[in-house]
């Protein structure tokens, strides 16, 4: 079992077994690891055991995490670090067993987290850079025509929306010269996209597209005599 | 529609074993690769299992043109039938892969990532969990479209941690989601409209860890050749360091030869004849 070794003044002054999954340290009582010291965050880092390996991550505390005399977000511990939380030290000591083993795993490895404990470290993180994690709601796309129907607001809820003449279409366009599929607008990793599709010309803001086109808050969109507006608005909760 | 595929897959220079899996299916169009973790055989196993059930799955639901109520799982209404398909196959792969572990001691722990991608004439399917990618190259661009699912992306999309930092993190390599760790699992599916010349590339991260996507598009956009281009992007990957396993599926699309004239060309063919 790994040990980890508090240090002030060149004297040890605890050691603790690392005998769960977790372990924190931090000004605060609650933390695994209490340092009572004012240059210390109250929750300031955290290790975590993945698979066979020590991670640890500075919770964003205000004077930060060093290992080995480098300041670090994360790092991934090896035998006798050195790691610095105020003026205390922390060194790690892994036993014969895992230290063969974290030799054996590359840093490229792919490895999981289990779903509770990511959530948390996150949260942790962010709430101390006073984010919620909870309230990062999804934005959600929504046509508005300004011109040549009475559709009025569409919100864009599939990942492709389909314009055109088809029956088949989420937004159904009529006129002699309407393709069966005029432009799609899809929900990408980067944000929405208009493709042109059916050989009619697709306009946003006024400048005709060729292809595929990332659309911004308040793009304006001619399809013929159609006119529409994008733009994205907080989603509903889902559940 | 005309497609021309290849896919590749290298054990690296690092690794004993291949933990990696890809399968191409012509008829329906369907690609696939996943990248397996776990002691032992166990990443193998989980890999080759995930793109096996994604597979048969999928096929069997394509042929039989089944209803989307009759699927794992509940239906995604944001999606189309197909997409529904590639999702409720993901599901239930991991399903299956959760109970293996459960079951067998020598399969605890096992997971994978997977990327899907379904190619129609009208539409194209991008479906992943993990840290594997899609990719479109279109003309001049590189456009992801998978969501990778890793500790690091999420610090950085919520604006804890800077790019450099995500570069060097060691949680780099910890998955937030995977196939195999719990019953359930989220999968994020996107839907395209493919344009002639489109090229889509689906790869694990033992490229993306070394090739750059600059790097990755400039090698894509200069060939022609599917199966050339793969092993380009294998060695491209291996001199720079080979450290993991390395998958890559190339796929061209060009003639889609949909019906999507409007009247003017109708009438222009009509007098054409």
């Amino acid at each position: 079992m790994a040990r980890v070794i508090l240090v002030f003044n060149k004297k040890v002054i605890k050691e603790y077994p690392f005998d769960k999954e977790s372990m924190t340290i931090g000004r605060n009582e609650g933390n695994d690891i209490v340092i009572d010291n004012l240059a210390v965050s109250g929750l300031h880092a955290r290790i975590d055991k993945a698979e066979d390996t020590y991670i640890l991550t500075d919770l964003q505390s205000t004077n930060g995490t060093f290992v080995n005399d480098r300041r670090i977000t994360s790092h991934r511990l090896q035998h006798k670090d050195k790691i610095t939380v105020g003026k205390h030290l922390l060194f790690v000591a892994l036993s014969k067993e895992e230290q063969a083993k974290v030799q054996d795993t590359g840093l490229d490895k792919t490895m999981i987290l289990d779903t509770a404990r990511q959530k948390d470290l996150l949260a942790k993180q962010a709430e101390k850079r006073g984010m919620e994690v909870t309230t990062k709601k999804e934005r959600i796309g929504v046509i508005s025509f300004i011109d040549g129907s009475d559709q009025g607001e569409i919100q864009l809820t599939k990942k492709l929306t389909k314009i055109g003449k088809a029956e088949t279409s989420e937004i159904r366009l009529g006129g002699l010269l309407m393709p069966p599929t005029a432009a799609t607008i899809s929900r990408r990793p980067n944000g929405y996209a208009i493709t042109t599709t059916g050989g009619k010309t697709v306009k946003v803001n006024n400048q005709s597209i060729h292809e595929s086109h990332f659309l911004k808050d308040f793009d304006t969109i001619e399809i013929g005599s159609y006119k529409f507006q994008f733009y994205t608005q907080e989603a509903e909760d889902k559940e | 529609m005309k497609l021309t595929a290849a896919g590749l897959s290298d054990v690296g220079l690092k690794r004993g074993s291949n933990e990696d899996y890809f399968a191409m299916d012509t008829s329906t169009h369907l690609y696939i690769v996943a990248d397996g973790m776990g002691g032992h055989l166990a990443g193998e196993i989980a890999s080759k299992v995930a793109v096996e059930v994604v597979q048969k799955n999928v096929n069997r639901w394509i042929t039989e043109s089944s209803p989307e109520d009759e699927l794992f799982d509940f239906p995604d209404n944001t999606l189309s039938r197909r997409g529904n398909y590639i999702l409720s196959g993901i599901k239930l792969a991991n399903r299956v892969i959760y109970e293996m572990s459960r079951e067998y001691a020598e399969y605890k722990g096992m997971g994978t990532t997977i990327v899907v991608l379904a190619v129609m004439p009208s539409t194209v399917i991008a479906a992943n969990v993990g840290d594997s990618k899609i990719y479109l190259i279109r003309g001049n661009m590189i456009e992801p479209l998978s969501k990778e699912h890793s500790m690091v992306n999420e610090q950085l999309e919520m604006g804890l941690i800077s790019k450099e930092e995500a570069e060097t993190s060691p949680l780099r390599h910890i998955l937030t989601r995977n196939l195999g760790s719990s019953d359930t699992v989220d999968v994020d599916v996107f839907e395209v409209e493919p344009m002639n010349n489109d090229r889509f590339l689906l790869c694990t991260d033992g490229l993306t860890d070394h090739v750059p996507d600059g790097e990755i598009l400039r090698i894509i956009k200069d060939g022609n050749d599917p199966e050339h281009l793969c092993q380009q992007l294998v060695s491209e990957a291996n001199e720079r360091g080979g450290n993991d396993n390395i998958t890559v599926s190339l796929i061209f699309v060009d003639r889609l030869d949909r019906e999507r004239q409007g009247i003017l060309k109708r009438f222009w063919r009509f007098f054409r004849r």
